[in-house]
């Protein structure tokens, strides 16, 4: 699985279960999964477009 | 009035603890097992729900081989870790002693499995706090 499926997967259970757990409405369910869903990926993908430029260098040694 | 406002009727019938149910089996079950404290209160969709999002969670990262936190004499964080860990209740009783599972070191999953599996035991310590508020009739 690619790093950025991962990441949707994340986003996504995370979402779901805060949605459920903060909310009790389906509405208001329905908006804050979106309001987190959207911001964690947003921000996953604003923080990877910042990062871009720097090299990654090479892999850390297994210890 | 406005919507994000609690109406005092519902706020006030929120406050009362959940007649003839004590908090303490719920806590216990819903360790044990992810959702089973809301289910035990008769909160079906939402035990279900967690119950599905937390096992899926932890499937993903036993599937990544990501790793299993235990303790480490003289390295703190692995406490944090571990107790994390355990707050899945049975299903990390099942993979630390029955399946001997640790994660894979070698695998490239390691770290966001880790991710996956930290995350769903954070996720099943607040169900327990859920459930033990809407027994103690804190929530709805």
């Amino acid at each position: 699985m690619s790093h950025f499926l991962l990441m949707l997967a994340y986003s996504a259970l995370v979402s779901v279960f805060f949605a459920a757990l903060w909310r009790r409405s389906s509405r208001e369910q329905a908006i804050l999964f979106l309001q987190l869903f959207l911001g964690m990926v947003g921000a996953g993908l604003l923080l990877a477009w910042l990062m871009y430029p720097f090299p990654s260098g090479p892999p850390a040694p297994i210890p | 009035m406005t919507a994000t406002e609690p109406q005092p009727a519902r706020a006030a019938e929120a406050r009362e603890p959940v007649a003839g149910v004590n908090p303490w089996p719920g806590a216990v079950l819903a360790w044990l097992v992810p959702g089973a404290g809301h289910l035990y209160l008769r909160r079906w969709g939402r035990g279900l729900l967690f119950l599905a999002v937390i096992l899926t969670s932890l499937a993903i990262g036993v599937g990544l081989e990501g790793k299993l936190w235990n303790l480490v004499p003289g390295q703190p964080l692995s406490y944090l870790g571990t107790l994390t860990c355990a707050g899945l209740g049975l299903p990390y009783l099942v993979l630390r002693f029955g399946l001997d599972y640790q994660g894979n070191l070698q695998s490239q999953g390691y770290e966001y499995g880790a991710a996956f599996i930290l995350t769903a035991g954070l996720m099943n310590l607040l169900v327990i706090l859920d459930a033990w508020d809407i027994a103690r009739g804190l929530k709805e």
